[in-house]
């Protein structure tokens, strides 16, 4: 409004308008302590929009937003804006939002055929920075279904693709916008690492193949050792053959070894160890030695076949007694060894001197949950006189 | 051959508006003479019958179609036939326009008529230019042939040849190895593939002829392309390497299958041996070469191969890959002067390698009918 010029007369009254204000104070003017604050919730004044907007709270921008969604106007100018609305929340990362507003947008079903292809196009886009590969790609898809020309697009599915480690169909996606700007830089490159990706991923695999086939073998010969021996190998599962002895088909092979590795130990020592043939084709066992007397048992994680007991023993009684053994009668030459036969619930007595593999060829000596075990006790003592009572118990000649 | 007479008879029966039956007894006819050299002789004098043969390939009867690009295959493996085919009458032109069409059930034909056509440099120009003017290009070809199931009645397999043809032009080389685009990298998968014996020669026959110019040999060689593996695969086979000489290999050749199978054709062999050997030709890209560990494949390679000209290249390659390095001002092998001496007892030696390999082959080809080269079917 301009100001009427100096001693001008107007009759509209707007002299004595302008003058009140000198004196008067308007109503509902802002506060001097709290003017900022009011500044903030003017929409024209806003540095930032509400999350929501609660029409009781701010009424002006309720309204100024149903301007926005006014049913009046075409669903082409509907959709656009949607895009544009879609376009801003992206800029500010908000993408849940921006799939709201480009979802909204293409519910419009607007025929501007360009206009749905940039909402499909960008709501990839975000479904990507969120993460959600698999929507990214299925809506570049829509995109490119509605605009074959769309580098854009092209460029957001061979993104998705490599993402989802589909190499190949990056590849297909690349070559497809190459065809459409063979010298752009972009596409070149990600195909140049789709390749890449996809080459390291197919060796990646042959490796693990040969690694597999490795240790296949390596299994092989080792049940072959095993058997070969003659030594017989228990499983603890319930067999679907009939005879829980020692395998001979396939996928056998890999239960027996499974078996072998699973629960074979039940002490604290147990650390998967199983049985292996090392160089010279010497198996090495994962022996338990167990001591009823004294609820104790030892682990020897890589017992030579052609160790003899009596080699362990001497060592591990030799110098220093264990400590469980309280009354100091664990000594070698008073150990008394005994294996199990689980069938029968006979015991055998072990010559000590003789080697494991000896042992475990024995006729009625079977190896459970891939771990030969042995009952210790002290020759004469009386636990060992009550633990044997009862039992069938057969003694070195 | 026909008189004066009887000739001008035979070319008013091929017309489209001519009946059927008339019309398809004179393609028949005109087919038979394609089968021998005479009859191809004579027809190179005529080029009306030429142009008849042409404008027969648009008649609604698919019989005499299938009879004209049979006879137009016949006559484009006569070389004397190329330039009349293509200056009298518009025979690129129609082949190009059908070849583009997915639907086109005669595009195998039309890919064998442009391969040989392609053979001889003369006339491989005046292919090449009718590429560009029927606003085709050489990418097109390209986007063609690496794409899968294009056309489903027909393989597309000699556009191989087509290819490799092609590029003994500077111009369609130029265009291959450009970097600014992506298309050596779309034919290097091809040198692995088994359906077609003629695809993968066709390949190798291209990326040999792309390696004669060393300027491109460090970028063939980097990541951008990586050309290497690309020509050691179908030499590499089933043997099994120790972990130390896989890993220091290129990811592609790394733990190969039991069941890896080498090139069947020895043809093929000795064109990858051969394009190998050119990418030796700088000292950087033999450094390159040794770098990537492509001694033990040569190893293996040397033991399983029996074909005694291929053995030969392999170890010139081996050689060049295991021997010392050239003195200065020699680092480039294409480029070193040989005195006038040397090159005599070179030739020599070669020449005598020659007659041992011929004497070798006899003998074991005593009773084998060897099928001549050159002509298509």
């Amino acid at each position: 409004m301009a100001a009427p010029a100096q001693g001008e007369d107007s009759d509209d009254g707007i002299d004595e308008f302008m003058e009140k204000f000198k004196t008067q104070k308007y109503k509902n003017a802002f506060n001097e302590s709290n003017w900022e604050e009011e500044f903030d919730k003017v929409p024209m004044f806003m540095k930032t929009a509400p999350k929501n907007i609660d029409p009781e709270k701010h009424p002006d921008l309720a309204c100024i937003q149903s301007i926005i969604h006014d049913d009046d106007r075409t669903p082409e100018e509907k959709a656009r804006s949607l895009k544009d609305e879609g376009n801003e929340y992206f800029k500010e990362k908000n993408y849940k939002k921006a799939i709201v507003s480009y979802t909204e947008g293409l519910k419009k079903n607007c025929m501007d055929i360009e206009l749905n292809a940039v909402l499909y196009t960008n709501r990839a886009a975000a479904h990507f920075h969120l993460g959600n590969m698999r929507s990214a790609l299925n809506d570049a898809t829509a995109a490119k279904k509605l605009k074959p020309d769309h580098i854009k697009a092209i460029i957001r599915g061979a993104q998705c693709s490599m993402e989802l480690r589909n190499y190949a169909g990056a590849l297909q996606w690349c070559d497809e916008g190459l065809g459409l700007i063979p010298t752009d830089k972009k596409l070149q490159e990600l195909r140049a690492t789709a390749d890449k990706q996809k080459r390291e991923a197919e060796r990646d695999a042959r490796k693990a193949k040969v690694k597999v086939k490795k240790e296949q073998n390596e299994k092989e010969a080792l049940l072959a050792a095993i058997k070969e021996r003659g030594i017989k190998l228990l499983k603890t599962k319930p067999s679907r053959h009939r005879g829980s002895d020692s395998e001979d088909d396939d996928g056998g092979a890999s239960r027996a070894l499974a078996d072998l590795e699973l629960d074979g130990i039940g002490s604290q020592e147990a650390t998967g160890a199983h049985v292996y043939m090392d160089e010279q084709g010497v198996l090495h066992w994962p022996v338990l030695f167990l001591y009823p007397e004294h609820s104790q048992t030892d682990f020897i994680s890589a017992f030579c076949e052609n160790s003899s007991f009596m080699d362990h023993l001497a060592v591990m009684f030799g110098e220093e007694l264990p400590p469980w053994d309280s009354e100091r009668k664990y000594q070698p030459q008073n150990l008394q060894l005994f294996f199990e036969d689980p069938e029968k619930r006979n015991l055998y007595q072990v010559d000590l001197e003789k080697s494991l593999l000896n042992i475990l060829q024995h006729q009625r000596c079977s190896v459970k949950a891939g771990t030969p075990s042995f009952i210790v006790l002290v020759s004469g003592s009386p636990f060992s006189k009550q633990f044997l009572s009862g039992k069938k118990v057969q003694r070195l000649k | 051959m026909l008189s004066d007479g009887e000739a001008k008879e035979l070319l008013s029966f091929l017309t489209l508006e001519m009946r059927a039956d008339v019309k398809g007894q004179a393609t028949g006819y005109i087919l038979g003479l394609t089968g021998n050299r005479d009859g191809c002789r004579y027809l190179q004098s005529k080029p009306d019958f030429l142009k008849a043969l042409v404008t027969l390939t648009r008649d609604p009867s698919i019989a005499i179609v299938k009879d004209c690009y049979h006879a137009l295959v016949n006559l484009s493996a006569d070389e004397t036939l190329h330039q009349p085919l293509v200056k009298e009458t518009d025979l690129l032109a129609i082949l190009f326009q059908n070849l583009l069409d997915p639907e086109y059930m005669f595009a195998d034909r039309i890919c064998s008529i442009l391969s040989n056509l392609s053979r001889h440099e003369r006339t491989c120009r005046d292919v090449f230019s009718a590429l560009q003017e029927q606003k085709i290009g050489l990418d097109k070809v390209v986007e063609i042939f690496c794409t899968e199931g294009f056309n489903k009645k027909a393989s597309l397999h000699y556009l191989g040849p087509l290819l490799s043809n092609l590029t003994q032009l500077p111009e369609a080389r130029h265009f291959i190895l450009d970097k600014d685009r992506c298309v050596i990298q779309r034919l290097l998968p091809y040198t692995q593939y088994e359906e077609s014996t003629t695809r993968r020669g066709g390949v190798v026959g291209t990326l040999r002829n792309c390696c004669f110019d060393c300027s491109h040999h460090e970028w063939l060689l980097s990541d951008a392309v990586d050309i290497l593996p690309y020509l050691l695969l179908p030499l590499a086979g089933p043997e099994e390497l120790s972990e130390e000489e896989n890993e220091g290999l290129p990811v592609d050749l790394q733990y190969l299958p039991e069941d890896k199978k080498r090139e069947d054709d020895p043809d093929i062999r000795k064109m990858l041996l051969e394009t190998l050997m050119l990418l030796t030709a700088t000292k950087v890209s033999r450094e390159i070469m040794k770098n990537k560990n492509v001694y033990p494949i040569m190893r293996e390679f040397h033991k399983w191969e029996k074909d005694p000209h291929v053995i030969s290249a392999c170890e010139k390659l081996v050689q060049v890959l295991i021997g010392d390095e050239p003195e200065a001002g020699m680092e480039n092998l294409m480029e070193v002067e040989i005195p006038k001496d040397v090159e005599e007892k070179l030739k020599e030696l070669d020449t005598k390698e020659q007659e041992q390999m011929e004497k070798d082959k006899q003998e074991s080809e005593k009773k084998q009918n060897e099928s001549p080269e050159g002509l298509e079917r």
